[in-house]
């Protein structure tokens, strides 16, 4: 292991950093409110929008993101429709977080039981008070967990990011390694680069976890 | 709340083994070492790491020697499988072009079966040097970072790079490029690092496959495509509505059957192949064979290089 190299590697791994957490999180933002809007269509039995957000998740939740990007950065310029990488990278991530936050959200509100609302109902509460005050808090509760997977599973899904020419913490190791053959070098501080940015989320989850755990009885 | 306990001691443990893992693993024998000298009580586990060490470095000079190969019956030959005409899969499902030509005459003299793997540009010499290949034979270009990382045989076929652009927006000189146009490359190829070098300013696209990058440059994804230039002229011939501004950049250079570092047995008989080879000029039977349809008959004295004397 030469330490000059890994000194010399370490401003390309945070570069490539920046660009990993700045399209991860956008995507995953961007997927959280894709999958609490398309939980609601569900939960409430939206007509014909139903159907096609059942569609969306068999379709985005059973083909890996590799191919959805191959689909999106190669397929659509073909059809007359041009993305940037970035652009294309946020809506891949976009897509299949959506498809597994909305699963995640769906299972939290199902989990509520009918009991809540009917008796909320029958004191006098209005529909939209019944789902804002008192199912949606203890089902976002309920799906903490879940959520926090999710987020992690999409930070690592950025390592197939390579296929459409984005430099991020994977390409970069494997360019480096392409250009210079310092395999061992550029592998530890792609170990290294992936848990600075996974471990910190990981803990904040369990933390975020004990937190609202106010949903669950005797605890 | 016991859960709750339960559940962060649980993920802040495995935090702890995941950290301890990668640094341990990267930094092999020095780690293991030091750590085996303070800490006595551990010394059981401590072995077990040494030892695995001890091994994988062993393993970091991993190659078959030329009895090894003959012996097993089976060689393993590491060729591009999506770069036409040099090395790809044919319909059929079969590997063809230059140097899979090469390789097949390679298997038939020593005797042998030939087990082809499909190679990325970038994975090159890692293949080579964790043995999962004997021989490295997709289009490698000679360059001197190279050589330090595995031993080149003699070499077998001319190269320079080339830029190939629209035939609507050609690119004649890398100068001509304004800071907003991207030319795309191939990870782990000479184009790649001839232009960071040279280049510096120049925005790269960079793609792990030639796949990609041909999707991509047939999308307008970038302005031109630079890589060799034997790989950029194919193109245009083969695909209309593309131009090669650019038919020549960089240094000549030359293509060569690469083996594993130290590899000495396998070296010194790919070399005395290649002799043998060259004196009955099968070089130009390859061309005529694999790539005459693409190039024409213009091209084969510059790109074809035969070998008369081991080096």
């Amino acid at each position: 292991m030469n330490w000059n190299v890994i000194r010399e590697y370490i401003p390309l791994y945070v570069e490539a950093l920046g660009l990993t957490v700045k399209i991860g999180w956008l995507g995953i933002i961007f997927s959280i409110a894709l999958g609490l809007g398309c939980a609601l269509v569900l939960y409430f039995k939206v007509p014909i929008l139903q159907i096609i957000v059942k569609i969306y998740i068999e379709l985005f939740r059973n083909t890996p993101l590799l191919v959805q990007l191959f689909f999106l950065y190669f397929g659509l310029p073909k059809l007359g429709i041009r993305i940037t990488a970035q652009t294309c990278g946020i809506l891949g991530l976009t897509l299949i977080g959506g498809s597994y936050m909305t699963e995640t959200f769906r299972s939290g509100l199902s989990a509520i039981d009918d009991i809540q609302s009917e008796s909320a109902l029958s004191l006098g509460m209005k529909k939209y008070q019944v789902f804002f005050y008192i199912i949606l808090p203890q089902a976002v509760s309920i799906s903490i967990p879940g959520f926090m997977a999710n987020i992690i599973f999409l930070l690592k899904e950025t390592s197939v990011f390579s296929a459409i020419s984005l430099m991020d913490l994977m390409f970069t190791a494997k360019d480096l390694i392409g250009l210079e053959y310092k395999t061992i070098e550029a592998l530890f501080l792609l170990v290294i680069f992936y848990l600075i940015m996974l471990l910190p989320v990981s803990l904040l989850g369990t933390y975020i976890e004990r937190r609202v755990r106010y949903a669950a009885y005797g605890d | 709340m016991k859960k709750n306990i339960f559940t962060k001691l649980v993920s802040g443990a495995s935090a702890a083994v995941l950290v301890a893992g990668a640094l341990v693993g990267c930094s092999n024998t020095e780690a293991a070492t030091s750590t085996e000298e303070t800490a006595t009580e551990q010394a059981a586990v401590e072995e077990a790491t040494t030892e695995t060490a001890s091994t994988t470095e062993e393993k970091a000079g991993n190659y078959r020697t030329l009895d090894e190969i003959k012996e097993s019956g089976v060689i393993n030959i590491g060729v591009f499988s999506d770069k036409s005409p040099f090395g790809y899969v044919d319909e059929n499902g079969e590997y063809q072009g230059y140097d899979v030509y090469l390789a097949e005459r390679i298997g038939e003299d020593l005797g042998v079966e030939i087990n082809y793997v499909s190679t990325e540009a970038a994975s090159r010499i890692e293949y080579l040097q964790t043995g999962k290949v004997d021989i490295i034979l997709a289009n490698f270009t000679v360059t001197e970072e190279r050589a330090e990382e595995v031993d080149f045989a003699l070499p077998y076929m001319n190269v320079a790079l080339g830029v190939v652009s629209h035939d609507d927006n050609v690119v004649t000189s890398l100068d001509d490029l304004t800071a907003d146009d991207e030319v795309i490359v191939i990870s782990g190829t000479t184009a790649e690092t001839y232009l960071e070098k040279n280049y510096p300013d120049i925005k790269l696209q960079k793609y792990d496959a030639y796949a990609e990058a041909k999707t991509a440059f047939e999308n307008r994804n970038g302005i031109a495509w630079a890589n060799d230039n034997t790989e950029v002229i194919a193109f245009s011939i083969e695909n209309e509505g593309y131009e090669v501004g650019i038919p020549s950049l960089g240094s000549a250079d030359t293509i060569a059957p690469a083996v594993t570092k130290g590899n000495e047995t396998l070296l010194s008989w790919l070399n005395e192949e290649l002799v043998t080879l060259g004196q009955e000029n099968f070089f130009h039977a390859d061309y005529e064979a694999t790539l005459l349809d693409t190039y024409g008959a213009d091209y084969e004295d510059t790109l074809v290089v035969e070998n008369t004397e081991l080096p």
